[in-house]
């Protein structure tokens, strides 16, 4: 016992002990680096699946029967380079015939709808924006956007308003059902019409020449002018919606055995 | 000594924030958007042209090729001594206003059929003196074609247009 005692306080005895102790940790590393490699290969593999989202946005209109993908974004990890298939197209265009000038006051049919075209379960919400812009592309914001009437649909039931986000160019909708993979939303919108309105809005200038003839002329506001309606689609993950919804969209929301609502 | 502690503060708090950065960053989201429209062209420029002869005014409105569609009607004033008859083409037809109102929808680029205006009672040539004159004044109207729901096209004869406010110059 004393030469044990002897041994241990001396300084080889401490040196020994220290070799011991770095040798104990680095084989404790390895076994953990080893174990933890295997977790997390394992999972590794689930995230890959899970990272599919994908959404779409699809309109029907005139006097089609199928319905059309719009635009969409989806992750396909399948791809070499792990991007997205991703594209903007454009609304409206079949709404009317090429040759047909738009008639105001008529409602058109325009059917808008979002579906998952992702690998995994999703909440998602819309932002349909109305208004008008020039020649250029400047967005006139003396014009109304009520006077683009997009006739949103199943508001109450299957989609929420979110007043509080809302302006009269902008509506926030929230879709109150969780969308499952490859499933299609009811409709946010069904119907469009320009409102007759935009024929009597008219500006008059007058000018008084030198033998004093007052000539007055007079514009309508809206000749010449481009209505646009925007649709932007967003879709977050199922897990763990409501910190997801909060983080990605900045709106703190309630999720109770899939049906989502707004907080106050 | 100071300098050390903020530096090493910063250094806290900057790990911090990126911790959390990470987390907000780690939901999967995706999105699509789209949008589109249409040009509106509004307002009309019609112009009236009469015939003279066998006192018979023959009237037509031709609207210009970049006039949106419009629906037309007119009428004619002129002294109690004269009566004016109307006649032409049967897609003018006579209203209790007194305007005749024309069937078809006057689309850019296109001219009505004629109106004829004949004036009667006309003062036989002894009782006319040098000097004399008599006037008979065409009136026409047109307001833009308008649609119900359905898309049925209508006349708003009845709309006033909004001035708001009138820019005045010399």
């Amino acid at each position: 016992m004393a030469k044990i005692k002897r041994f241990i306080t001396s300084p080889r005895g401490t040196m020994v002990t220290f070799v011991l102790a770095v040798a104990l940790l680095l084989f404790s590393s390895v076994g953990g680096a080893r174990a933890a490699l295997a977790y997390y290969s394992d999972t590794y593999v689930s995230r890959v699946q899970m990272y599919n989202i994908g959404v779409t946005l699809e309109e029907r209109n005139g006097e089609e029967d199928s319905w059309k993908s719009v635009s969409w974004r989806n992750y396909d990890s399948n791809r070499s380079d792990g991007t997205w298939d991703e594209s903007r197209g454009q609304l409206l265009t079949g709404i009317k015939g090429a040759k047909e000038e738009l008639k105001i006051g008529k409602e058109y049919t325009e059917e808008l709808r979002v579906h998952n075209t992702g690998e995994i379960n999703q909440y998602v919400r819309v932002n349909v924006y109305r208004y008008w812009i020039d020649k250029d592309g400047n967005k006139l914001r003396n014009l109304s956007p009520d006077l683009i009437r997009l006739h949103l649909a199943n508001i109450g039931t299957d989609w929420l308003v979110d007043e509080e986000a809302s302006t009269p160019e902008r509506t926030v909708l929230y879709y109150t059902k969780l969308l499952e993979k490859d499933a299609t939303t009811s409709l946010f919108a069904d119907s469009l019409t320009i409102d007759g309105m935009v024929a009597t809005k008219v500006t008059q200038t007058s000018s008084t020449n030198e033998a004093g003839l007052t000539t007055i002329t007079t514009t309508y506001d809206y000749d010449g002018t481009q209505f646009c309606v925007e649709a932007k689609v967003d879709a977050v993950q199922e897990h763990n919606a409501q910190d997801a919804i909060w983080s990605a969209w900045g709106r703190r929301v309630t999720v109770n055995d899939g049906s989502l609502s707004l907080d106050r | 000594m100071k300098k050390k502690n903020i530096i090493l503060a910063a250094l806290a708090v900057s790990l911090t924030v990126s911790a959390g950065v990470g987390t907000a960053w780690s939901y999967f989201t995706t999105y699509a958007e789209a949008s589109g429209g249409y040009t509106l062209n509004l307002g009309d420029k019609t112009t009236v042209e009469e015939e003279f002869s066998s006192w018979t005014k023959h009237v037509a409105i031709t609207s210009r090729e970049d006039s949106e569609p419009v629906y037309v009607r007119a009428r004619a004033f002129c002294g109690s001594d004269y009566q004016l008859v109307y006649s032409g083409s049967a897609k003018w037809s006579p209203n209790s206003d007194g305007y005749y109102y024309y069937s078809d929808i006057l689309n850019g680029g296109e001219k009505t059929e004629v109106l004829d205006i004949k004036i009667e009672n006309i003062p036989v040539d002894e009782d006319l003196k040098d000097g004399d004159n008599f006037n008979v004044v065409v009136i026409y109207e047109t307001t833009p074609v308008r649609y119900r729901a359905d898309g049925t096209p209508y006349a708003d004869w009845t709309a006033t247009l909004n001035t708001g406010t009138v820019e005045g110059g010399a």
